[in-house]
């Protein structure tokens, strides 16, 4: 349920060994102790659980200065999910009406229409209250549901039948990847439902505290996948991926009549490179001469095999070739909606990123999260920046 | 401390100055953190070495005192401020200067990463052997001052054996440069070496010198699962005794072998009680000289089983789960103190009989998990839960392990350094003669006392905490 005060004791796992540093963006980007995540445990134990001194707006804003990236949790050998105690802090500090206006009109701009609702119609308002970056992707002419929606059965026999959750960066920014995603898997012998009514997965409003929005968007949402008859649930976001299989459960308390079927659910969640190279191809691709590089997103410890499944499955189309990144898995700073109401820290680690970025020459950049293609994409101008499934379309002449 | 804040913004600019409680708490010790801890009053985040001089200036005026800090990895509380005043964060000195492969040297600032110094000169074939097992966030400058090591001490050594030079801010602010980009040097006092070890209580170090080897050009790491405790240290004495030399030679138990099983794929088997991971490197036919050597060793010795790692991958899973062995123990133990006493590496089946009858004696559990190659065993004492009564028995326990080490013709520290965490051993290694000359060493570099305070003796009145 993300009370903190049932983090009292894997709080006192934490052994300050400070390996969280070695990949915490904000500690990179700001190279003081109160910026890496064994810190910001320590000022919410003693500032918000135990009391001992006065919780202030700095500490306010060193919990904020999180980027939930997941980077300290997936480094911490102790173990200590530090994510979900940033965000139960959230929750807490929300609780007690000490977020301020800003983390309020963030919430209800997510409540309603979740990522983009903060990043279109919202968007000149943030920037009016001075919470926004000028850099705002733009918004798709046509979003994806007004175009795909129903089944789409694939030509021949049908081997495998999925339901497609359509994130917010697919809807509303990147339509094509969502077209790439539908023949993709079409073409390799597998049908794809995509039900109408779907909601933002609510990892957005759950990071900005605002637990009972996330609750209500897990809610529809489950509702609207449980009992399809489909093998698989695919996304093509790692981060809805992870709101559904790591912290959909947790919005709601453990007795909710709810948990059966997101269990049932989220069993099923799949990102779509993942899914379909542990399938394995049906159709072998075709010759595609491009060089690529893979920005791995930070939403990845939810699955084991995510982080590869690009690698290896682009890596059957014959002359594409991968150039890795020296660190493949450095934040780039976007994280939701981070990089506009931290657009100085958000900017520090951008430029950390791409000091890799510009030291690798390849052809295109490809990461699986819409706000790293376009957090990395206002910045790198000489090639584009998108997802490994168009790669795949491509390599099939899709 | 009225007007300190200001002071040093001053001197430094407001954007390199902390002083607010949230941030002073992020400073308040290092990885013991369950030891002493100390609010400072103020620190500083110098960019350079003239920055760090004019903050020591400063200081010494006013008899401020003045507390390095690297990456706060320690396991000593060597960088806690246990008497106040300014904590000097040194980890924006970050440049590697100079990698010099003509002459196989480099130059970095002390607050460079280790692991980032390591993958940068390895790059160019080079080799900086020096590893503390927390590399991935600890600085070189933090590595020198503590004269840290790490499992390739048995083959390498351990910091101080590639320092060749040292850039030192003294208490006063005046910055020397002893030692040089020379490999070898005859000339009055060694104060590199002075400087090293010497855990922040004569000065600042804000550049390092260092030597380097070249790359090896193979690998093999070497799993050995053995009956008992004494069969695996039995098993390490013989094989330094037959001249092989491994690059990294490490004893575990089955306790640390069950919670880094996560990471090994097959998983180790658990009906062991001792384990052994070795890693050989130099040339190929050299590796696999020494592997095989090794195995026929562990054979002939009745070892279970010895696992031959060729896949790189599952390698360097080995070393990675090794590198995490102490705070993997903490996702089971309330806390685990660790020590780190060495001895010759004969001793070993000594060590580990002698650890288990005071495990025994004592009613607390030990865990042991160390570098055995070089005779650096980490005995941790391990608390599944801390109250009075198991940290009274601790200490005892302690007290004996450090006792037994001493005894064996052992030290009390192998790459940890003392900090205040083994300042109450200190007289137990040294005497009071070689200590009243280190506080007189203390005297000569920092008339004032202001560096790094009340570390490595204890001080009058002093209460082991």
């Amino acid at each position: 349920m993300l009370r903190l005060e049932d983090y009292e004791k894997i709080i006192a796992k934490c052994s300050h060994c400070s390996y969280c540093q070695s990949t915490c963006p904000s500690y990179l980007a700001e190279q003081s102790e109160s910026s890496v995540a064994k810190n910001r445990l320590l000022i919410i134990k003693e500032m918000l659980m135990h009391e001992n001194l006065p919780f202030t707006p700095r500490a306010q804003e060193i919990v904020d200065n999180c980027l939930l990236c997941t980077n300290c949790t997936q480094t911490c050998s102790s173990k200590v999910p530090i994510d979900d105690i940033i965000i139960a802090a959230r929750i807490k500090i929300g609780q007690k009406g000490v977020g301020g206006i800003k983390q309020f009109v963030m919430g209800k701009m997510l409540t309603q229409r979740g990522l983009t609702g903060a990043l279109g119609k919202a968007g000149s308002l943030a920037q009016k209250l001075g919470i926004a970056t000028k850099e705002i992707p733009q918004l798709a002419s046509k979003s994806f549901d007004k175009m795909y929606s129903g089944t789409y059965t694939p030509a021949g026999t049908v081997k495998k039948r999925v339901a497609y959750f359509v994130g917010c960066g697919t809807n509303f920014i990147f339509p094509d990847t969502g077209e790439a995603v539908v023949k993709v898997l079409n073409h390799n012998g597998i049908e794809v439902i995509i039900p109408k009514g779907q909601v933002c997965c609510g990892i957005p409003a759950l990071a900005e505290g605002d637990l009972e929005g996330a609750r209500s968007m897990v809610e529809t949402n489950i509702k609207l996948f449980t009992g399809l008859d489909v093998d698989a649930i695919i996304t093509d976001c790692t981060s809805c991926g992870m709101m559904f299989k790591e912290k959909a459960a947790k919005c709601l308390s453990d007795d909710d009549p709810l948990q059966e079927k997101i269990a049932a659910v989220t069993a099923k969640i799949w990102e779509v490179t993942d899914y379909l190279q542990n399938q394995g191809l049906e159709v072998p691709p075709g010759r595609l001469d491009i060089t690529w590089s893979y920005h791995v997103p930070c939403h990845r410890g939810w699955s084991p095999t995510v982080k590869d499944a690009p690698r290896q499955l682009l890596g059957q189309i014959p002359d594409a070739e991968l150039r890795e990144f020296d660190i493949p898995e450095q934040c780039c700073g976007g994280a939701g909606t981070y990089f506009m109401e931290h657009r100085e820290v958000a900017e520090k680690v951008r430029a950390l990123r791409l000091q890799d970025i510009n030291n690798t020459v390849s052809d295109v950049i490809l990461t699986q999260c819409p706000v790293c293609r376009f957090y990395i994409g206002f910045q790198v101008m000489d090639r584009e920046v998108t997802h490994p499934i168009k790669i795949l379309a491509q390599a099939y002449g899709l | 401390m009225q007007g300190l804040v200001k002071d040093l913004a001053t001197l430094l600019g407001s954007t390199q100055i902390l002083s607010q409680p949230e941030e002073m708490l992020a400073y308040a010790n290092d990885a013991t953190h369950y030891f002493k801890s100390r609010i400072p009053d103020a620190v500083v985040l110098p960019h350079t070495t003239e920055e760090v001089a004019k903050v020591m200036k400063y200081a010494f005026e006013k008899e401020i005192p003045v507390t390095p800090r690297g990456a706060g990895s320690g396991l000593a509380g060597g960088c806690t401020p246990i008497h106040g005043g300014i904590v000097m964060d040194l980890k924006r000195l970050n440049q590697i200067v100079e990698i010099d492969g003509s002459n196989m040297t480099a130059r970095v600032e002390g607050g460079v990463v280790l692991k980032k110094f390591q993958d940068t000169v390895e790059k160019r074939k080079l080799f900086y052997p020096p590893d503390p097992q927390s590399g991935c966030v600890c600085t070189i400058g933090g590595n020198v001052a503590t004269r840290a090591g790490g499992p390739r001490g048995v083959k390498y050594g351990t910091t101080g054996n590639y320092v060749t030079g040292l850039e030192v801010v003294l208490p006063d602010g005046s910055i020397i440069t002893p030692g040089g980009k020379f490999v070898k040097q005859s000339v009055g006092y060694d104060i590199t070496h002075l400087m090293t070890g010497s855990e922040g209580t004569l000065g600042v170090i804000t550049g390092v010198n260092l030597r380097l080897l070249p790359l090896p050009e193979a690998d093999r790491t070497v799993i050995v699962v053995c009956e008992t405790l004494e069969q695996a240290a039995e098993i390490v004495a013989e094989i330094i005794a037959r001249g092989a030399v491994p690059a990294m030679l490490e004893f575990l138990i089955k306790l640390a072998i069950t919670i880094m099983n996560q990471y090994f794929f097959p998983p180790l088997p658990t009906d062991g009680e001792g384990y052994l991971f070795m890693f050989f490197d130099g040339t190929e036919a050299q590796v696999e000289y020494e592997a095989k050597l090794v195995s026929e060793i562990c054979h002939d010795m009745k070892a279970k089983e010895v696992r031959l790692v060729e896949d790189p991958r599952a390698a360097a899973a080995y070393w990675t789960a090794r590198a995490n062995v102490y705070p993997l123990i903490q996702t089971i133990f309330e806390r685990a103190n660790s020590e780190d006493i060495t001895v010759p590496r004969n001793k070993l089946p000594d060590l580990v009989r002698a650890v288990q009858e005071i495990a025994a004696a004592e009613e607390v559990m030990i865990g042991l998990a160390g570098h055995a190659g070089d005779g650096n065993m980490h005995p941790s004492i391990l608390f599944p839960q801390v109250t009075p009564e198991a940290l009274e028995k601790s200490e005892f326990a302690i007290d004996k392990l450090i006792r037994t080490g001493l005894d064996m013709g052992g030290t009390i520290s192998g790459e940890h350094g003392i900090g205040i965490h083994k300042s109450k051993y200190l007289a137990w290694e040294l005497g009071d003669i070689q200590i009243e000359l280190m506080k007189r060493i203390k005297q000569a570099f920092d008339p004032k006392g202001i560096m790094n305070p009340g570390k490595i003796w204890m001080e009058d009145g002093d209460k082991h905490a």
